[in-house]
């Protein structure tokens, strides 16, 4: 749970990074753009030049191996800065993918292009209003595959969409497709966090209009992919939570209202430290589940959860708490906080919300 | 927090030398796993019940024969107390070698050897604070099981604003003279000697006037009073002083210093109700199959109810959360890369959650949850209730959870203390 000594200054180099190229005030210019953009390209290739691509990919496979405890803690910086970059999409879930379902041969051809940033690629999780963990919203039906995906990170900028599908004999399958494929329909949109998601619609494509991804195990890959993914997320939310909760102490300890600084009032106080209690449990937990994965645990899922659900509960706190306690500053655009309040409730969603990861605790628990 | 009035401790050689100076925690795994199994009988490897719990003192009764077996081996290795030094009484472990341990008797489930509020709190104060006598004299003592301590510190008009006190200590020459009482004194009517803040000068600042003095409850002037609980039992007194004469050699620390001392007991304190969930008496059932057992399951085990398989999922996971951030804190220390924030944190979301469980069990027992002497109700569903009662006092004993919530918001946040506004 304690980071090396290069895994700290890798982190103090990406934040440096973050602060200058990809702030809030990127985030806000991003806003403003078409849907059709999702991140800056000079941002991303500056990212990729420092290594980020590569963090945790194994060193066989051309990465860094540098583990996923600096991988969390660089998205705990990301979090701060509500940087907006495909670290999720791009790095966790479909290098992830790549990794834990190809075959060594796709593995081989593949990666290269998405380490150095050549190729950018997403995953399609989930096609209803709410995570499952993945779904059965694509099908093959004789050898055609149909539906609909919603809410997929920077999918309408990304050159390939990692789709998983119901087989035909009820397997689970995942195809890569290229965005330019006939009968692909990709219909980009912007959330209230800024960032750029797509929805997905696939009619009566061919089901070898794409490349089926082949590694030994699909199930279990699928699940380890998004396991992952939801600790590194929970990393960044937890990073957002603590810049928020600085803010506010900060602005309470400035703002004077009859005649006395607003930090003076226990009732405040209380709150506040009610929240750091919050804060510290959810990165307890997050530093927890990226050990473990460093580690090389083998089953992750209830960790995952455990730091997902926290995260969320944590974030969405925090956040609310965050705008009130900034009073009517807390509901103006040009302050930040409305900013992190957004992406939180975006965050909540992707890849589980609390409740979703409490039944899941529950019943790998027994009850 | 300072640590003036620390004496060089004389270099002798620990009794287990082959143990301390091993770097291989590995086969000091091994051979600890050989010497519990070989030490420790099979009835101390069960649950405690409070019944059956290990306390010392001159007026110390062991449960059974098996508990005496288990205490002796593990006075005789130092394990009562095994991070202190072995000089005094303690096993002279490292940090890794104390946490190895611990480990390896929470797997077979080995009982604590001895319960003293001596061990857990005044100990670790005297081994900073205390003049090598005072150690010598009275940590070998704790260790060995020989003498039980209470703790003299809130007074019925000063509790969460303990330096307010008011039992006074007046200097007479060779002794100093207490008068006073103290309250919430923990089983002062069986402890043999009790640790005690004392106000020795009434002219300076509250805190700036205090001494922490020792004394032997059978010292001439001292009387107890136990005071009836919520939860049936009688756990605590009201300790009182009348011109109790006590000699100068029991002041621990400089004279009117003696906040310094309270607040390094303070942190054990509260260290060690953090983790009262791991002394105390466990319920026979986990809390999921105490659910299972209420309100029914489905094949496989799962709950009927999804409000509640929600409501249980979110309090073994804070559960969890708390358990990686002590975790945390450890790896932390070992690092050398220690946050001081995080510790301030324990006793107040420790004791919270615990209540949480607690008010989960009353509400599963139903009906059987509402009377701590119906006989038709099962003795340990009874406990269960008591039990809930009895953890009311854990947000309140050793800093309230408000005050907890002043001290997070100053020292973690830096926030303005509520002192300073006043």
């Amino acid at each position: 749970m304690i980071l090396t000594e290069e895994q700290q200054l890798f982190h103090d180099a990406m934040t440096n990074f973050f602060s200058e190229h990809a702030s809030i005030d990127a985030l806000r210019r991003l806003r403003e753009e078409s849907p059709t953009t999702a991140f800056d390209r000079e941002v991303w290739a500056d990212l990729v030049e420092l290594g980020l691509s590569g963090i945790v990919v194994p060193e066989e496979h051309g990465g860094l191996n540098f583990g996923w405890l600096g991988l969390g803690a660089i998205a705990g910086a990301s979090g701060r800065h509500l940087a907006p970059t495909p670290l999720l999409s791009h790095v966790v879930l479909a290098q992830e993918l790549l990794l834990n379902c190809g075959s060594t041969g796709q593995i081989a051809e593949h990666l290269p292009m998405l380490l150095s940033g050549e190729e950018m690629w997403t995953v399609a999780i989930d096609g209803d209003r709410y995570f499952h963990g993945g779904d059965d919203s694509v099908v093959e039906l004789s050898n055609t595959l149909s539906g609909r995906k919603v809410l997929v990170p920077e999918g309408a900028t990304a050159d390939r969409i990692l789709l998983p599908v119901r087989r035909s004999d009820g397997r689970l399958g995942v195809v890569v497709l290229s965005a330019q494929a006939e009968g692909v329909n990709i219909e980009a949109t912007r959330m209230m966090d800024g960032r750029q998601y797509a929805n997905i619609t696939i009619e009566k494509l061919d089901a070898s209009a794409g490349e089926w991804l082949e590694g030994s195990s699909l199930e279990r890959g699928w699940e380890l992919t998004l396991n992952r993914s939801m600790v590194v997320l929970a990393a960044e939310m937890v990073g957002s939570a603590r810049e928020l909760l600085e803010r506010t102490v900060r602005f309470l300890s400035e703002r004077e209202q009859f005649g006395v600084k607003l930090a003076t009032f226990q009732a405040l106080q209380h709150r506040c430290a009610k929240l750091y209690c919050e804060l510290e449990l959810a990165e307890s937990v997050v530093l927890a589940a990226l050990s473990a994965i460093d580690q090389g645990a083998s089953e992750i899922a209830a960790q995952a959860s455990l730091a997902k659900a926290m995260a969320n509960d944590c974030l969405t706190l925090i956040s609310s708490e965050a705008v009130q306690l900034h009073g009517g500053m807390g509901v103006t655009d040009e302050m930040d906080i409305g900013l992190f309040l957004k992406r939180s409730r975006v965050t909540n969603q992707l890849l589980g919300t609390s409740e979703w990861h409490r039944e899941r605790f529950a019943g790998l628990a027994g009850f | 927090m300072s640590i003036q009035g620390l004496t060089p401790t004389p270099v002798t050689l620990p009794q287990y030398q082959t143990m301390t100076e091993t770097h291989d925690l590995e086969e000091f795994r091994l051979q600890l796993r050989s010497w519990l199994e070989t030490n420790c009988p099979p009835s101390q490897r069960k649950a405690v019940v409070q019944s059956e719990q290990i306390w010392g003192g001159r007026r110390r009764q062991f449960p059974s024969d098996d508990a005496r077996a288990w205490f002796e081996a593990c006075r005789d290795r130092g394990f009562t107390a095994p991070d202190w030094p072995a000089e005094y009484g303690g096993a002279g472990l490292s940090d890794d070698e104390a946490r190895v341990l611990k480990k390896e008797m929470k797997q077979l489930g080995c009982r604590p050897p001895l319960y003293d509020q001596g061990l857990w709190m005044l100990g670790p104060a005297l081994l900073v604070y205390g003049t090598e006598e005072q150690k010598r004299e009275h940590l070998t003592a704790i260790a060995r099981g020989e003498i039980r301590w209470a703790q003299g510190y809130s007074e019925p008009g000063a509790g969460s604003d303990l330096a307010s006190l008011k039992t006074r200590a007046e200097d007479d020459g060779d002794c100093f003279v207490v008068n006073g009482t103290k309250i919430w004194t923990t089983k002062a009517d069986e402890a043999d000697w009790i640790f005690c803040l004392v106000r020795t000068n009434d002219q300076a600042p509250k805190q700036q006037g205090i001494s922490f003095l020792l004394i032997d409850m059978e010292s001439e002037g001292v009387s107890t009073s136990p005071i009836p609980l919520i939860s049936g039992e009688s756990e605590f007194c009201q300790t009182f002083f009348d011109n109790v004469r006590v000699p100068k050699k029991n002041l621990v620390g400089e004279l009117h210093r003696g906040w310094a001392v309270a607040k390094e007991l303070l942190k054990h304190e509260r260290k060690m109700m953090a983790t009262v969930g791991e002394m105390t008496e466990k319920p026979s059932l986990s809390l999921i199959d105490l659910a299972r057992q209420c309100v029914g399951a489905e094949e496989g085990g799962a709950l009927g109810s999804t409000a509640l398989r929600d409501r249980m999922a979110r309090h073994l996971m804070r559960e969890q959360a708390i358990e990686r951030l002590v975790e945390r804190i450890f790896l932390q220390g070992k690092a050398g890369q220690s946050d001081a924030r995080l510790p301030l944190l324990m006793k107040y979301l420790g004791t919270s959650e615990i209540q949480t469980k607690d008010e989960l069990v009353l509400e599963l027992l139903g009906v059987e949850g509402l009377s701590m002497e119906d006989p038709s109700i099962s003795e340990s569903n009874r406990k269960m209730v008591k039990q809930w009662a009895f953890d009311k006092a854990l947000t309140i004993a050793g800093g309230t959870s408000e005050i907890q919530l002043n001290i997070i918001a100053k020292r973690a946040l830096g926030m303005p203390s509520v002192d300073e506004k006043s």
